[in-house]
């Protein structure tokens, strides 16, 4: 079963870094042993911490503010978490491992970083190979955490292979080594430092250090490793970002030897490094030297890369790793390991190159003009190499996310030449040389295929992810802002593209060449400058938008209809009984009152409120007495707004009035026996209000709309009869009730109206209906179900506050436009769109992302560049007018294999997720289920028909770059909007959700994080809080433990019917699982336990920028079996289990093949 | 008593309704139809229903009915069969049997309403349910706030008196409204609140009710309210709870007052050259709707304050371009007005609901140019509403008037609700319909006539609000059926009976009883008849008559209807020879006809080209509901003369009036001109009247200032008083009223300190001896 990749490789890896390959024999899949213990590209959590930290104002009031990771060199503990799990790429591996590790290196690093690191390379050199080997056997490494071995390790161990490569490593290292010194002693200090709790920091540093180090001296490292680093200056800058880019490396290196040191951190390490190097990580390595090509270069370069940026940004970097990005960079990590050798083997030459860009955003691009995608992962390689145990498929090896910890600086363009982007969960801090950073805009591939035809060969969609205010990294520079005086920006006379940095001149600069259509224009007189010797204008540098792929220009009078509208806020508030009583109506006043001070300051900034059940109570606050008047229209089927002025007024004049309003209003209400809501014209009527000006209004909701313009009836009832005599109808309840809302919505937005809906209810409330008008005005819904006064207003009040404080810009125009060869097919997203070639977005802000999809109308010369640009016309929040300009030129290929290799999984699977999304109303769901089956399989059939035919068809071959997608296709078509029997309203938020979803959290929502908690303070030796990631499985799950799983909405505490009293009682307060509350008010105690967890849980809010919704699972509740439906690698009725899937798909290649 | 027209002194002169407030065109009616076709004036009796009355009998017990479908009540003129202890009824003489409680009756012991001079008496029955206490009279305001500051404060303080006056136990509601109706909910304590209601939108009764949760089920607001069952103290339906809006004036007096003080005007913006945005229609029906949650019998006012025209949604008068003029008779005679027959039919509508629900629209308009009371004439009129016509909150016209319905006492004006009239004939007479502030309850029976003039085809009325001075104008048709002729004996008499229940400002149920009797005459006997004739209510019956048709008939020529009626009756009744004008003389009972024909003609009613369509609206309201009195007086100002020559003494309505050294007092019902001569302006201007030894100047001067005075504490509404000098600017109020005998071009020599009059108008003696001529040609 097992087969071997073709290369002569040891045996030991069988996925080159490029496929991760399955063997599959016969009926049983053979797994690839070898697969490192998925190390997960870390990557995405640290952005989302960045992101969140960028906001100024943290969304969650409650927790405490943290500090920015990054930034922040005092230790944090969630970082500390976080970087941990970063390091665990399995879950076993991070138990384990951890608290070996951890506990020499937290000792070390923190003393005095270098020392340890000196130390440890030694030891860990050795120790790594040791430990790994002895993981192999160990296997069971999950059970127990601690051993040493940790599940990568074991993996590798088996395959034999792996100890050779690894040995090479070590010596890399070691050379490696002592240039790193310097660095590592920084970094690994601030690593430590970051970390905070010391116990992390030891774990923290060592981890993302060992990682790198692992990887390298594994692959054959050691030899080619050396020479990479010591090659690749470019690599440096990736360190560079920290000072020594040299240093990084060698700090890399010794940081492995840290790890090394530690034989169980080696070992998840290795894993881990492995995984780094597909995240995204080691690819930078790569890249970043020339000499890594050997082979391993991907792989030592990885891990190198992630040190680096780590040690730059410390501790903080870790922990943002750990949360989401793991997963991603996991499924590269492990399988790499062992693989990649063999793989690299066989393809090579061109992998090695290639294998520099992809993750060497940093170097590798620049040196190597290979645009190939990492060529190392991406390439047709095959190498199956290794065979795992024969008749199984080791559950324990197949492609899982894993965290990675560390933070890359990714230079989105070196030597004219596009680089290929971190995944979007890792931890990256973009540096913008041309091309746009990565978060703000990215691409299915980093290569353009020249031609329609060779991209539907791929089965690969072709689209934009455009998050064009995305928070950036904290590090990150800001966006230039351009003024262009009266005339405005200089834009094409053809195309109205704007200036930007890829467009030439010529001609002494007199004209220039629009990039997107092609025309030549003249420069006008003012803007005139002498053309360089190397063909660039002189003043290049020092204009941003012909140096940046991102600026912000200031509009002119031609660019506005009217003066930029003030910022102004209304809120809408369901006061009717069912409101009232259960807390819903109270937990809203009194999350608006508190966020009343997160408004934007300034005398434009206006306010209203209205309440409302079956009438509509506006509250006139400018009256000579204290006393508001109440204005209530009781017209529910032709609103109309009460006043002309003086509904809506400024904050800074009336603050105390609104606040005292507020306070006022639950017990107003108290008892209100009105059972009836006019939401529809509630809205209708705060619409009006906001008609002359535009605004946001925050709809407060709770119960079905059931009276008045739009009221809708309880569908969900009716529906449940249908499903049971036929389901062929029951995606409809799924489609809007009807066009009232969809009409309003479509108006709302013609007067730059953005709403907003927070559905806080315990009953159906027909979600389908009533998301058209947020997905119409560029809003979103947000649901609290079932709500509890309890625990949600916490929950209620910083979505609140993050909603109204991050980053937003308002009647905004956005337009995408691209070279000529491709046109835009669609845009998908919470958007408006009047014109074919522009979407209206009412209110845009730094979590909304469009998803825009291309077609070839033309073909693309082998070596041209397509370039995109994505224009965003928009109204600050202090009334000023702008236009974000973010521009991305990607080169384009004729070859499939470089498509393949320069897939982007992450955007993939997000533009996967919402179109699957947006079937689900309108098909089926078998149907759908069957599409996004079918679409996983078309590419990797794809793949295995065209790039990989040398190898054996018994193997499954998966391309690196899209390893996982097994994985996520299977999470996805098991996810809450895909489930049978799931609740109408449940399966619509997650619809309406997954529209305007980002990517960095496309990919949490169908494949959750989940961590033990029982154990973090044992655990904390090794490392970040957040490192341990477990698999999907419940497997996993022990009766004595307590677990956390979290999708960036939810936050699962479940807990094992065993669990130890006194954890409870630390954790909880309670001494029993009976005696667990039903709600969950998550209370920080006087214990190391409690504060941990604490912390764990403020870092991941960082990150998702959500405040999670807490509830507690037991064994044998509704919650519980709510739990368990996150299992998604386990089988259940009717749906495959991970393994039974691969095997499912390998099949259904085999079957296409022949 | 008829020929009395000292038109000037209130109350001086005996009482010229009798008490029974009864006067009719004819006192002797004509046999058979054709005589009374002859009649020319037609046959019509003037009401008044509830007139105050000194010698009015209360009796405490409820009336004695004859036998359906009769149902007359037992009057003095019934011929009682003391033994056999039973009664004939005098109009349709069937035998009704005493009920055992008149057991006692006698000759020595006869029950009140059969003494012979209680024809009027009124019953007081007691209540069925002792315990339960009268219903609350409702007061609603609906206040325009589309004014100016100035006149949005003169409002406040209006409303403010008024508030400080209400009865305590009357309930109060308020409505504002501009641009959109805001309706205040006065028992909400958190928080004053307030309903709005969209300006352009008509909504049906049922819908507000439903809107505010007063819905009979209540459903929509899921009001389970507790109230116990039974009619609530306050008089409402159990299930709703108007009482959030209306709430005893002891209760919400704060409330009002602070809301009032809080009260701007509206913030809707009004763009350059366009009127303000005003829903008057919409106030009125939602404040209709609210006053419909009301449980039946409540007396209710809608006490509508307006100051301008309705410019959006139903009952529009006028688009709110200001380019566009409000309409002009001139425009409603051609048809040019576009929103006229629109907004008549919304209020119209408005009118049979609130008559439906028994509910009073009393209009309060101030404005300088017209609010649009000719299209809400008819909710005025039919609900029997109030209306005073002024030209500012400010106006004494409006600040009196508005106080006075609110007065107790003397002064009161003894507003009343939920009346209903029924009147009951001899045979062989008919019920045309009446002209007055009423609405026909369309209960057909045999009493009705083929024609109909104003509210017909039924023998019973609603009036919803009726006070004392409320007067309505009954026309009768006489047709005598086959059978009574056969009947052999005619009786000689004829005899009405109004029956009038009503609530009394107390809230009590009162029914009050009127029979008159008339003698029938033969036709050919003109003496008898010309006897019989009432020439002041013949002239306010004409003047109804042809007001009414000049609403109803397109094209109707109300001069020449009125000049031939006047001839044929000259030539019918006058003494002449054919053809010899010169020997024409008329009957006294027929002699100031003329002049009241001559000076209806030149008057506001029939020349309306003066005014606007809202004046003559006004104008005819007053015409229909007031006194003969009173209505001659609109018809033919009086004019008293003061000087030092002579005591105060009537003057001839004649610019020959007119002297340099007297005071003229004319009394136009509308206004009241105190008219200084030259001289005695002069004298006055000279300050003599602040000498001691000028005193008796001071007096003189002081004399027509108390006696109008007077006339104005006693009139409602207000009338406008003038005060001006012999060729003053306000001089024209008295010469447009005056017998132009002398005119610019009469060539006479104008007697010094006279005038003239600058007009082609003809004079009463041209008019007079074209008259003549005419009647007596063959």
């Amino acid at each position: 079963m097992m087969c071997s990749a073709d290369d002569e490789l040891p045996a030991v890896a069988c996925f080159s870094l490029k496929h991760f390959t399955v063997l599959a024999a016969t009926m049983d899949v053979a797994v690839m042993t070898s697969l490192a213990p998925i190390r997960c590209s870390s990557v995405s959590p640290s952005r989302s911490l960045s992101t969140s930290m960028a906001s100024s104002s943290p969304p969650f009031a409650s927790g405490p503010p943290q500090p920015r990771p990054w930034f922040s060199p005092t230790p944090d503990p969630n970082v500390a978490g976080a970087a941990q799990n970063s390091q665990i790429g399995r879950p076993q591996t991070s138990s384990g491992a951890p608290p070996p590790f951890a506990g020499p290196t937290l000792a070390s690093s923190r003393p005095g970083p270098p020392p340890p690191f000196s130390s440890r390379p030694p030891p860990s050199g050795a120790v790594p190979q040791g430990p790994i080997a002895s993981n192999g056997p160990p296997v069971p490494g999950f059970t127990a955490p601690r051993i040493p071995p940790t599940p990568s390790v074991q993996k590798a161990a088996p395959v034999g292979t792996p100890a050779s490569i690894r040995a090479p490593p070590p010596s890399a290292t070691a050379s490696q080594a002592p240039g790193v010194r310097p660095f590592p002693g920084s970094p690994p200090a601030g690593a430590s430092l970051t970390a905070h709790a010391s116990p992390f920091v030891g774990p923290p540093a060592s981890q993302p250090f060992g990682r790198p180090p692992a990887v390298q001296s594994p692959f054959a490292g050691p030899p080619t490793s050396q020479p990479s680093f010591t090659g690749s200056p470019t690599s440096q800058r990736p360190f560079g970002g920290p000072p020594t880019s040299q240093p990084p490396f060698a700090g890399a290196p010794t940081s492995q030897r840290p790890f090394a040191g530690q034989p169980t951190s080696q070992p998840p390490f290795a894993g881990q490094p492995t995984s780094q190097p597909f995240s995204g990580p080691s690819a930078q390595a790569f890249t970043g030297r020339p000499t890594s090509q050997p082979y391993t270069g991907p792989l030592t370069s990885q891990p190198y890369a992630g040190r680096p940026s780590s040690p730059s940004y410390m501790g903080a970097p870790a922990s943002q790793p750990f949360s989401q990005p793991p997963t991603m960079g996991t499924p590269f990590g492990v399988p790499a390991w062992p693989l990649q050798p063999g793989q690299v083997a066989p393809s090579m030459p061109g992998n090695v190159q290639a294998p520099p860009r992809m993750f060497g955003m940093p170097p590798g691009m620049p040196g190597q003009s290979m645009s190939p995608v990492p060529p190392a992962m991406g390439h047709t390689p095959l190498a199956g190499s290794q065979v795992s145990t024969p008749s199984k498929i080791d559950p324990n090896q197949i492609p899982r996310p894993m965290p990675s910890s560390s933070v890359t600086v990714f230079e989105t363009r070196h030597g004219n030449q596009a680089n290929v982007p971190p995944p979007a969960t890792s931890n990256f801090v973009a540096k913008d040389n041309g091309n746009c950073s990565p978060r703000l805009m990215r691409c299915t591939m980093n290569q353009i295929p020249c031609t329609g035809d060779l991209l539907s060969t791929s089965s690969m969609p072709l689209a934009l992810m455009v998050q064009p205010l995305a928070l950036p990294h904290p590090s990150e520079e800001p966006i230039q802002i351009v003024d262009f005086g009266e005339s405005g920006p200089i834009r094409c006379s053809r195309c109205k593209g704007y200036i930007n940095s890829f467009m030439r001149f010529i001609d002494h600069g007199r004209r220039f060449v629009c990039n997107l259509c092609g025309f030549t224009n003249e420069t006008p007189r003012d803007y005139y400058c002498n053309l360089g010797p190397d063909g660039r204008r002189r003043d290049a540098d020092e204009r941003p938008e012909l140096c940046r792929g991102t600026v912000e220009f200031i509009a002119t009078r031609e660019y506005m209809v009217r003066d930029p509208m003030p910022a102004v806020f209304f809120f809408l508030i369901d006061v009717s009984m069912n409101a009232v009583q259960t807390g819903a109506t109270a937990a809203a006043c009194s999350a608006i009152s508190q966020s009343l001070a997160d408004l934007p300051d300034g005398p434009r900034t206006g306010v209203g409120v209205a309440t409302f059940d079956c009438s509509i109570h506006f509250y006139n606050l400018k009256r000579a007495s204290q006393q508001p008047l109440m204005l209530i229209i009781p017209d529910i089927h032709d609103v109309y707004t009460p006043l002309h002025s003086d509904i809506i007024v400024q904050l800074t004049e009336y603050r105390q009035s609104l606040e005292q309003l507020l306070e006022n209003i639950p017990s107003m209400f108290e008892s209100n026996k009105v059972a009836e809501s006019a939401f529809g014209a509630a809205i209708k009527a705060g619409f009006l209000a906001l008609k002359p000006t535009g605004g946001k209004l925050l709809v407060f909701q709770s119960v079905l709309p059931s009276v008045g313009v739009g009221s809708l009836s309880s569908r969900e009832a009716e529906g449940r009869t249908n499903v049971s005599s036929g389901d062929k109808e029951a995606h409809k309840l799924l489609q809007p009730a009807d066009k009232t809302l969809k009409t309003m919505a479509i108006e709302f937005a013609e007067y730059q109206v953005c709403v907003d809906i927070f559905v806080t209810t315990q009953t159906f409330v027909d979600i389908a209906s009533i998301s058209v008008v947020p997905g119409t005005t560029g809003g979103q819904v947000y649901y609290y179900y079932p709500f509890n006064a309890l625990s949600d207003p916490g929950k209620l009040y910083n979505d609140l506050r993050w909603n109204i404080s991050r980053p937003q810009g308002f009647e905004a125009v956005m337009r995408v436009r691209c070279s000529q060869g491709l046109q835009v097919q669609e845009y998908s997203g919470n958007f408006c769109k009047r014109i074919p070639t522009d979407i209206d977005l009412p209110g845009i802000d730094c979590d909304k992302t469009i998803m825009v999809t291309f077609k070839h109308d033309d073909k693309f010369q082998d070596n041209a560049e397509c370039a995109f640009q994505c224009a965003v016309l928009h109204t600050t929040v202090y009334g000023q007018r702008r236009i974000r300009v973010i521009n991305l030129s990607l080169p384009c290929t004729n070859m499939l294999s470089s498509l393949f290799r320069s897939a982007d999984l992450d955007t993939q699977f997000a533009c996967f997720l919402k179109q699957a999304a947006s079937s689900i109303p309108m098909s089926p769901l078998s149907q759908v289920r069957e599409q996004i089956i079918n679409l996983c399989i078309n590419i990797l059939y794809a793949y295995r028909k065209f790039c990989a035919t040398v190898s054996s068809s018994g193997q499954l071959i998966l391309p690196e770059a899209l390893k996982l997608l097994p994985l996520y296709t299977l999470a996805l078509s098991k996810s809450i909007g895909l489930q049978n029997d799931g609740r109408l309203d449940d399966r619509s938020y997650w619809v309406s959700r997954v529209a305007s979803l980002s990517i960095s959290l496309a990919i949490p929502l169908v494949y959750p994080r989940m961590i033990s908690i029982h154990d973090l303070t044992t655990r904390e030796d090794d490392g970040s809080l957040l490192s341990s990631n477990i698999p999907l499985s419940s497997e996993h799950i022990n009766d004595d433990g307590i677990y956390l799983l979290e999708n960036g909405e939810d936050g699962l505490i479940y807990v094992g019917s065993m669990a130890s009293p006194e954890t409870l009682q630390k954790i909880f307060g309670v001494s029993s699982v009976d005696g667990l509350p039903s709600q969950l008010v998550l209370q920080q105690f006087d214990n190391d336990l409690s504060k941990k967890l604490n912390e764990v849980i403020n870092e991941i809010r960082q990150q998702r920028c959500s405040y999670l919704r807490l509830r507690l699972c037991r064994k044998g509740d509704p919650s519980g079996l709510l739990f368990l439906s996150y299992m998604v690698e386990d089988k259940t009725p009717g749906a495959l289990s991970y393994v039974e899937f691969l095997v499912h798909v390998h099949r259904q290649i085999q079957n296409k093949m022949s | 008593m008829e020929e009395d027209h000292a038109l000037g002194g209130g109350g001086a002169a005996p009482d010229p309704d009798g008490p029974d407030g009864v006067r009719m065109t004819w006192n002797s009616w004509p046999r058979n139809k054709v005589e009374a076709s002859k009649c020319v004036v037609p046959v019509a009796a003037s009401f008044a229903p509830i007139r105050s009355s000194p010698s009015l009998a209360v009796l405490p017990y409820p009336p004695l009915r004859c036998k359906p479908p009769c149902g007359s009540v037992l009057n003095p003129f019934a011929r009682v069969d003391f033994a056999a202890k039973m009664w004939i009824c005098p109009l349709c003489f069937s035998r009704n049997h005493f009920p055992p409680h008149y057991a006692g009756i006698s000759e020595a012991n006869v029950p009140g309403e059969l003494y012979p001079q209680c024809t009027t008496v009124e019953y007081a029955p007691p209540p069925l349910d002792s315990t339960a206490p009268p219903p609350l009279p409702v007061f609603l305001f609906v206040l325009d706030i589309c004014l100016i500051e100035e006149e949005l404060e003169f409002v406040k303080s209006a409303m403010r008196r008024a508030i400080g006056l209400l009865p305590d136990h009357a309930l109060v509601g308020l409505i504002t409204f501009g641009t959109q109706v805001h309706l205040h909910e006065l028992g909400f304590a958190d928080m004053s609140k307030v309903y709005l209601f969209q300006g352009t939108k008509e909504i049906p009764k049922e819908q507000i009710l439903d809107q505010l949760g007063l819905s009979i089920a209540g459903v929509r607001h899921g009001a389970v309210n507790v109230a116990p069952r039974g009619p609530q103290a306050n008089g409402f339906h159990s299930s709703t709870s108007v009482n959030r809006f209306l709430l005893p004036a002891s209760d919400c007096e704060y409330t009002l007052n602070s809301l009032l003080d809080e009260l701007q005007t509206d913030k809707w913006p009004v763009e350059a050259g366009n009127r303000a945005l005003r829903c008057t229609g919409v106030a009125l029906s939602v404040a209709a709707g609210l006053l419909g949650a009301c449980i039946s019998g409540t007396g209710a006012r809608i006490i509508a304050l307006v100051g301008g025209p309705c410019t959006i949604g139903p009952g529009m008068i006028v688009s709110k371009d200001l380019s566009e003029p409000v309409r002009s008779h001139k425009d409603l005679d051609k048809d040019a007005a576009p929103h006229f027959q629109k907004a008549v039919k919304f209020y119209d509508n408005l009118a049979k609901q609130l008559v439906n629900q028994g509910h009073v629209l009393d209009l309060f308009a101030s404005a300088l140019d017209q609010v649009g009371v000719a299209e809400m004439k008819v909710a005025v009129e039919r609900t029997g509403g109030l209306v005073v016509l002024a030209e500012s909150f400010g106006h004494p016209v409006f600040k009196d008037s508005f106080k006075r319905i609110f007065e107790d006492g003397e002064q009161s004006l003894g507003l009343s609700f939920n009346g209903t009239l029924e009147i009951n004939c001899s045979k062989d007479i008919k019920i045309q319909g009446i002209i007055g502030p009423c609405t026909s309850l369309e209960k057909k029976g045999a009493l009705c006539a083929d024609t109909v003039v104003g509210q017909g085809n039924t023998t019973s009325w609603k009036m919803c609000g009726l006070d004392r001075s409320t007067c309505l104008t009954v026309f009768f048709d006489i047709s005598p059926s086959e059978r009574s002729n056969q009947s052999g004996i005619p009786n000689p008499q004829l005899y009405l009976q109004f029956l009038t229940n009503y609530q009394n400002p107390e809230g009590q149920m009162r029914l009050r009883v009127t029979t008159v009797t008339r003698r029938w005459v033969d036709g050919s006997n003109t003496e008898e008849l010309v006897e019989g004739f009432d020439q002041e209510t013949a002239a306010v019956v004409l003047a109804r008559y042809i007001s009414l048709k000049m609403e109803m008939e397109e094209e109707f020529d109300a001069t020449r209807w009125l000049d031939r009626s006047l001839i044929r009756l000259c030539s019918r009744f006058g003494d002449y020879r054919k053809d010899d004008p010169a020997s024409f003389t008329l009957h006294p009972n027929f002699s100031i006809l003329p002049q009241f024909i001559f000076n209806l003609r030149r008057s506001q009613f029939v020349q309306v080209f003066n005014n606007s369509p809202d004046e003559t609206a006004y104008f005819c309201i007053l015409l229909n509901r007031e006194s003969i009195t009173n209505s001659v007086v609109m018809i033919q100002p009086s004019l008293l003369s003061y000087s030092f020559s002579s005591p105060p003494a009537p003057a001839l309505l004649d610019v020959a009036s007119i002297a340099a050294d007297r005071i003229l007092l004319l009394d136009a019902y509308f206004s009241i001109v105190i008219f200084h001569g030259m001289t005695i302006a002069q004298w006055r201007n000279m300050g003599y009247q602040n000498q001691p030894e000028h005193q008796a100047f001071a007096q003189l001067l002081q004399a027509p200032h108390d006696d109008a005075l007077g006339i104005i504490a006693d009139r409602f509404p207000v009338p406008r008083l003038v005060v001006c000098d012999q060729h003053g600017s306000q001089a024209r109020f008295l010469l447009a009223k005056l017998n132009p005998s002398a005119t610019y071009n009469s060539g006479q020599e104008v007697v010094p300190g006279g005038d003239v009059i600058f007009t082609d108008d003809v004079s009463l003696q041209v008019f007079c001896e074209h008259l003549q001529r005419l009647a007596v040609q063959s």
